[in-house]
C-alpha cells in the first residue's frame, strides 16, 4: 500500500512538473532567471528514475532520499529548498504519520527548514507563501484536511501576484516583481495538489 | 634611492610609482603580500598628503587610487622594519616586476 | 612553510568560476589554493552542490576555506555543501558575502600571508565598505 502510494505519488508529481515545465519557466522569465520549469523537471525526473529504489522504503528515508536527489540534481536554489523541505520532513517522519496532526508536525519540519535555507518566511514572494498557509490550515484542525490545504495553497500563490519581491533574483526587480506570481509559489502549490489528489483517491 | 630614515620610533622611505597606469590592481597585491612578509607595523600614504594606511590591507592599499609619478611614502616599526621597509621601495623602484 | 586558507570560487558559469581563478593565482601567485566550479549537473548555468563539496574537499587544508559565489542559487547551494561536509570540516568552511572577483582577489591576498580564516573572510568583505 505504502510503496504504491510513493510510487503514485512520484508518477504523478513528475508529471505534473513535466506538463507545467512551460508555465513556471515563463513565470520565471518574467522575475527569475527564467530555468524554474526546467531545474525542477530535471529535479523530478531524477527521482523519477530513481523510483524503484525510493518507493520500497520507509516514508521518512524515502523522502530523504528524494530530498537529496533534487539536491544533487536541480542546479538552482530550488534544489536545496525543495531538497530541504523533503529531507527535515524525512527526518520528522521516523514513525509514519497516521492523522492530520501528525502529519501537519512533519510538514512544519520541513517549512521551518525552508524557513531557514531561504533565510525568509512569508510576505516575500517565495514558496513560503504556499507553504505556511497550507501548514496553518493543517493544524487549525477545521474543515476537511484536504479541502483547507488545497485553498490554503490557492489562496497563497494567488497573494503572491500583488506582492514585492525581496528574496532571490526577483528583488533584483523590485516594483516590477509586483503583478507576476511567483514561479515558486507556483510549483509548491502544484505539488500540494498532487499530494492532496493522492490521499483523496486513495481514501 | 632614496634613504631610509629613522624618526619617531618608525623607519620611512619612498619611491615614485613609474607605472604609466600608476598603482593599479596587481602592483598593489603585490604591495600587500610584500608587506605581509614582515613582522613590522607598515603604512603607506600616497605623497605628503596622503593618509597613513595599513600596507597590509590590500582593501586599503587598493584604495591609495596613487598614479603615474606619484610618491608612495613607506613607514614601519618593530621586528624587522628596515627590512620592511627598504623592501617595498625596492619593489616600487623596480616598477613592481618580481 | 605554513598553511594558507583556501579559496573557492561557486559561479552560475563554468567559464567566469575558471576566469575568475585564473585572475587569483595570476594577481596572487600560487601559494593560495584555488578550486572553482561552475554550472548545473546538466552543464547548464546553474550551481551543482555535490561539485561545490568535491570543489571544497580538493583544497581543505586546516587553516579553512572562504567561498566567493555570485548569484542566489551559488550561496544557497553552497550552504547545503558546507553542510554536507564532515562536521568539523565545515566549521573551516565560510562563505563570503562579497562581489566574486574582488572578494577572491583580495581574499587570496589577505590568506597569502597566512591570515586566518576570519581575517580573510572579513577582508573580502571590505572590499565594498
Amino acid at each position: 500500500m505504502k510503496t504504491e502510494f510513493l510510487r503514485a505519488a512520484i508518477a504523478r508529481a513528475t508529471e505534473t512538473m513535466r506538463a507545467h515545465n512551460q508555465e513556471l519557466t515563463e513565470l520565471d522569465q518574467a522575475i527569475g532567471d527564467g530555468d524554474h520549469g526546467t531545474n525542477m523537471q530535471r529535479g523530478f525526473d531524477a527521482i523519477e528514475a530513481s523510483a524503484d529504489e525510493i518507493s520500497p522504503l520507509d516514508l521518512g528515508a524515502a523522502l530523504q532520499k528524494a530530498g537529496m536527489t533534487l539536491v544533487t540534481t536541480v542546479g538552482g536554489a530550488s534544489g536545496p529548498l525543495y531538497g530541504s523541505l523533503l529531507m527535515s520532513m524525512g527526518k520528522a517522519a521516523s514513525s509514519e504519520p497516521t492523522d492530520r496532526a501528525s502529519f501537519a508536525a512533519v510538514f512544519s519540519e520541513g517549512v521551518d527548514a525552508v524557513k531557514r535555507r531561504g533565510k525568509s518566511d512569508v510576505g516575500a514572494k517565495t514558496m513560503l507563501d504556499v507553504l505556511v498557509p497550507v501548514l496553518q490550515a493543517l493544524q487549525d484542525d477545521g474543515g476537511d484536511a484536504v479541502a483547507v490545504a488545497r485553498q490554503a495553497a490557492d489562496e497563497g500563490l494567488e497573494s503572491t501576484r500583488n506582492m514585492l519581491a525581496t528574496k532571490g533574483r526577483a528583488s533584483f526587480l523590485g516594483e516590477r516583481s509586483v503583478g507576476h506570481l511567483d514561479p515558486g509559489a507556483r510549483s509548491s502549490a502544484l505539488l500540494v495538489h498532487v499530494v492532496c489528489d493522492l490521499i483523496e483517491e486513495s481514501q | 634611492m632614496s634613504g631610509l630614515v629613522k624618526e619617531a620610533g618608525y623607519v620611512h622611505g619612498a619611491a615614485v610609482i613609474q607605472d604609466p597606469t600608476g598603482l593599479h590592481a596587481r602592483p598593489a597585491v603585490k604591495l600587500t603580500k610584500s608587506a605581509k612578509r614582515h613582522g613590522a607595523e607598515v603604512e603607506v600614504r600616497a605623497g605628503e598628503a596622503g593618509n597613513w594606511v595599513n600596507a597590509k590591507s590590500p582593501n586599503a592599499v587598493m584604495k591609495l587610487k596613487a598614479g603615474h609619478g606619484e610618491e608612495l611614502q613607506f613607514r614601519a616599526r618593530g621586528e624587522d622594519a628596515e627590512a620592511a621597509v627598504a623592501q617595498m621601495v625596492a619593489l616600487v623602484e623596480r616598477d613592481f616586476q618580481e | 612553510m605554513s598553511e594558507s586558507v583556501s579559496i573557492v570560487i561557486v559561479s552560475h558559469s563554468p567559464q567566469v568560476a575558471r576566469g575568475a581563478a585564473d585572475m587569483v593565482r595570476e594577481m596572487v601567485g600560487e601559494e593560495v589554493q584555488v578550486a572553482h566550479c561552475g554550472g548545473n549537473p546538466a552543464g547548464g548555468l546553474g550551481t551543482d552542490v555535490m561539485a561545490i563539496k568535491s570543489a571544497i574537499e580538493s583544497v581543505y587544508n586546516q587553516k579553512g576555506v572562504a567561498i566567493l559565489v555570485d548569484l542566489g542559487g551559488a550561496e544557497t547551494n553552497s550552504e547545503m555543501a558546507v553542510e554536507m561536509l564532515p562536521a568539523e570540516m565545515g566549521e573551516r568552511v565560510v562563505i563570503c558575502n562579497a562581489p566574486i572577483v574582488e572578494g577572491a582577489v583580495m581574499a587570496a591576498t589577505e590568506a597569502a600571508g597566512g591570515a586566518p580564516l576570519e581575517a580573510v573572510k572579513a577582508t573580502a568583505e571590505e572590499f565594498l565598505s
